[in-house]
C-alpha cells in the first residue's frame, strides 16, 4: 500500500524539486509575474491533457490532438470577425468549434471500434485528415481575428488572473467530476485494467470507447479556441508540439500508457512540470530547440518508471 | 479456394490497383507513359520508398517506428552541415547517426519495455532537437560543387537512368535478400506471425527486434541523405511531411500492421502507387493542401483491410 502512496505522490515531489533547483539558479523563476506566466502557459496543456488522460486511462492513445486543435482553430477564427470571412457570430463561435472537435472525436471511436483499428493508427489518419482540411480549406494562409471581445477569452483578466487559467480551471472541474462521481469515468478504469473482464461484467465497451473518443475531441475543440483566442489567428500549424507536450504531461504525472492507473489531477501536475521545465529552460539561457530533445527523454524515462511491466507479456 | 491461392490473389491485389491507376492516368493524359516520364516518376518515389524500406521490417514485426521522418531530418541537417568541411565524411557520419537513432529506438523498446510508438514518438523528439542543432535552426545550403562531387551518386543521371532509381532498387533487392534468405529475415516473419513459439523455440527475440529498429534508422538516415542531395539544402523540418505518406505505402502495398505479412517489394509498390495516386490527385485538380486529407484516410481504410483480426483480441 505504502509503495502505491509513494508512486501517486512522485510527481509531486519531482515538480517541488523542480521549481526548487529552477530557483536555485535563477531567482527571478519565484516572482509572482513569473507564476502567473507559469499558469497561463500552462491553460491549453491542461485542457487538452484533460481529455488524453481518459483515452490513455482506458489504454489507447490519441494522436490527432494537433490536427484538432489546428481544425477547431481555424474553426473558431472563420467563425468569429476576422478578415477572411463575413461571419461574426462572437461567443457563438465557441460552441461549433467544440462541437467540431467533438465530432472529430466521434469519428475517431468509430474508425477505432467498428473497423477494430488500433487507436495510434486510427487518429494518426484522422488527425491528418483534420490537418489536411484546416489546410486546404485555408489554401495555406491564416484567418485573422479582429474580435477583440472574443479575444479577451484567453487575453483579458479575471480577479487578476488571466482568463485562459480560469478556463482550464473549469475544464479540470469538469474532467474530475466525470472521473469521480460518474458511470463512464468508473468505466474507464474498468476497461484500462482488463477489458475482457470488464465486458463479462456488462460494461459498454464499445459505447465507452466511442464516449471518451468524443470526450477527448470537445478538450481538444476546447484547446483550439483557446489556441485561437491567444495567437490572434487559426492556422494549419498553430497546434505544432502540442502532441508531445500533452503525452509528456500525461506519462510525466503518472498516468501509465497500459492503462487502468492514473489520474486527470496526476496530468495537471504533469503540465505544470512540463511547463516549469520549459519556463525554467527559458530563464536559465537553454535554446528553445532543446525542449522537444528534453521532453522525449522524459516521455521515456517516465514511461519506463511507471510502467507495470508485470502485465507485459510482449512489447511491441 | 486454398490458403496459397487466397495469398496469391492478395498479393496482386496491389500490383493490379498499381497497374489500373497508371492506366487511368494515361487514359487522361497519354504522354504519362513516355518512359522517361515514367523514370521521372519512379526517381521522384525513391525518397519515400526509402523511408519506408527499414520500417518495413519494423512493422513486420507487429511494432512501428514513428521516428523516421525526424532522423532523416536530421541526416539532411548533418550531411548539409558538415560536407564543406568534412566532404565524404559527412556521408558516413550522417548514416551513423541515422543507425544511432534506430539502436537508441531498439535499446529502448528491448531494455525499458516501453512499447515501439511511444519509445519511437519520443526518440523522433530527441532527433528533432538533434537537426536544429545541427542546424543552427534553419536551412543549410548544399553547393552545387560539393554536390556534384559527393552526392552525384544520388541525383545523378548515367545511360537514361536517375540515380534515385539504382539507389531505390539496390535497396529494393538488399533488403529483400536478407529478409528472404537469411535467419534474421526469417527470425522477423516468425516473430511478426507468433513471438510466444518464437520465444518458447529459445531464440533471442529482442535481437531481432534490435536490428529491425536499427535498419529502419539507417534507411530513414538515407533517404534524408538523398532528400538532402535532391533539394540542395537540410533543414531540420525537411521530411516532416513524410511519416504519413511512408507509413501509408506500407500498408497499402500490403504489409499488416499485426505483423507476419510483408514484403520490400510490397512497400516498393505501394510507394508508387502512392506517388501515382499523388499525380492522379493533381490532374483531377486536388490541391496538394487537400492531398493531405485524401492519405490520412487512405492510411485509415488500408489499415483496416489488412488487419489480421484473429491476431487481436482486444483493440487498444
Amino acid at each position: 500500500m505504502a509503495s502505491i502512496n509513494l508512486r501517486a505522490l512522485a510527481p509531486i515531489g519531482v515538480f517541488f524539486l523542480l521549481c526548487i533547483v529552477i530557483a536555485i539558479f535563477s531567482p527571478n523563476f519565484l516572482s509572482v509575474s513569473n507564476a502567473i506566466r507559469i499558469l497561463n502557459a500552462s491553460a491549453i496543456p491542461v485542457v487538452l491533457v484533460m481529455g488524453a488522460t481518459f483515452v490513455i486511462l482506458m489504454g489507447s492513445i490519441d494522436l490527432s490532438i494537433e490536427g484538432i486543435v489546428a481544425l477547431c482553430a481555424v474553426v473558431t477564427a472563420s467563425l468569429v470577425l476576422n478578415d477572411t470571412t463575413a461571419a461574426n457570430l462572437g461567443m457563438w463561435a465557441i460552441p461549433f468549434a467544440v462541437l467540431t472537435g467533438g465530432m472529430v472525436g466521434a469519428i475517431n471511436g468509430a474508425t477505432h471500434v467498428y473497423l477494430r483499428v488500433p487507436s495510434f493508427m486510427a487518429t494518426l489518419g484522422i488527425g491528418f485528415v483534420c490537418l489536411g482540411i484546416a489546410t486546404a480549406a485555408l489554401g495555406g494562409f491564416p484567418v485573422r481575428i479582429a474580435d477583440r471581445g472574443f479575444r479577451a477569452l484567453t487575453l483579458g483578466r479575471t480577479l487578476g488572473l488571466p482568463n485562459g487559467i480560469w478556463v482550464a480551471t473549469a475544464a479540470v472541474l469538469v474532467a474530475l467530476v466525470i472521473q469521480e462521481r460518474t458511470r463512464l469515468g468508473r468505466y474507464v478504469f474498468a476497461i484500462g485494467t482488463d477489458e475482457v473482464t470488464a465486458r463479462q461484467s456488462g460494461v459498454p465497451v464499445e459505447r465507452i470507447r466511442i464516449l471518451v473518443f468524443v470526450l477527448a475531441g470537445l478538450f481538444s475543440g476546447m484547446a483550439g479556441v483557446m489556441a485561437a483566442a491567444q495567437l490572434g489567428q487559426g492556422h494549419a500549424l498553430i497546434a505544432s508540439g502540442r502532441l508531445f507536450t500533452t503525452i509528456t504531461a500525461v506519462v510525466v504525472g503518472g498516468t501509465a500508457l497500459s492503462g487502468g492507473v492514473g489520474s486527470v489531477l496526476n496530468s495537471v501536475v504533469g503540465v505544470l512540470i512540463v511547463v516549469v521545465l520549459t519556463n525554467g529552460m527559458v530563464l536559465m539561457g537553454v535554446p528553445p530547440f532543446v525542449q522537444q530533445g528534453v521532453q522525449g527523454f522524459l516521455i521515456i524515462v517516465a514511461v519506463s518508471i511507471a510502467l507495470d511491466r508485470r502485465q507485459l507479456e510482449f512489447v511491441k | 479456394m486454398t490458403e496459397k491461392h487466397k495469398q496469391f490473389i492478395r498479393n496482386l491485389v496491389p500490383i493490379f490497383t498499381l497497374l489500373i491507376l497508371v492506366f487511368g492516368i494515361a487514359a487522361y493524359e497519354p504522354g504519362f507513359l513516355r518512359p522517361r516520364n515514367l523514370m521521372t516518376v519512379t526517381a521522384d518515389t525513391m525518397t519515400l520508398f526509402l523511408m519506408a524500406s527499414g520500417a518495413t521490417l519494423v512493422i513486420m514485426l507487429g511494432s512501428i517506428d514513428l521516428s523516421i521522418q525526424a532522423i532523416a531530418s536530421m541526416t539532411s541537417c548533418i550531411v548539409a552541415a558538415m560536407l564543406p568541411m568534412f566532404g565524404g565524411t559527412a556521408l558516413l557520419f550522417a548514416l551513423a547517426a541515422g543507425a544511432a537513432a534506430g539502436i537508441l529506438s531498439g535499446l529502448v523498446v528491448n531494455y525499458l519495455r516501453i512499447p515501439s510508438f511511444v519509445a519511437t514518438l519520443a526518440i523522433g523528439g530527441i532527433m528533432t532537437s538533434v537537426a536544429f542543432w545541427a542546424s543552427n535552426e534553419r536551412s543549410i545550403y548544399i553547393s552545387d560543387e560539393d554536390k556534384l562531387v559527393w552526392l552525384n551518386w544520388a541525383t545523378g543521371t548515367t545511360a537514361g537512368i536517375d540515380h534515385e532509381v539504382v539507389v531505390g532498387l539496390a535497396v529494393l533487392a538488399v533488403l529483400s535478400v536478407i529478409l528472404s534468405l537469411t535467419r534474421f529475415g526469417r527470425l522477423v516473419r516468425a516473430v511478426g506471425s507468433q513471438e510466444r513459439a518464437v520465444v518458447a523455440s529459445g531464440i533471442n527475440v529482442n535481437g531481432v527486434k534490435f536490428f529491425a529498429f536499427v535498419i529502419s534508422g539507417f534507411m530513414a538516415g538515407l533517404a534524408g541523405l538523398v532528400m538532402a542531395a535532391r533539394l540542395g539544402s537540410g533543414s531540420p523540418t525537411l521530411a516532416s511531411e513524410f511519416l504519413l505518406p511512408a507509413i501509408a505505402c506500407i500498408i497499402v502495398g500490403g504489409t499488416a500492421i499485426t505483423g507476419g505479412v510483408g514484403s520490400i517489394w510490397k512497400t516498393f509498390v505501394g510507394a508508387l502507387i502512392i506517388a501515382v495516386v499523388r499525380i492522379g490527385m493533381t490532374f483531377v485538380g486536388v490541391t496538394v493542401f487537400a492531398q493531405q486529407i485524401v492519405f490520412g484516410l487512405v492510411l485509415v481504410l488500408a489499415v483496416a483491410m489488412t488487419i489480421d483480426r484473429t491476431k487481436v483480441s482486444v483493440v487498444k
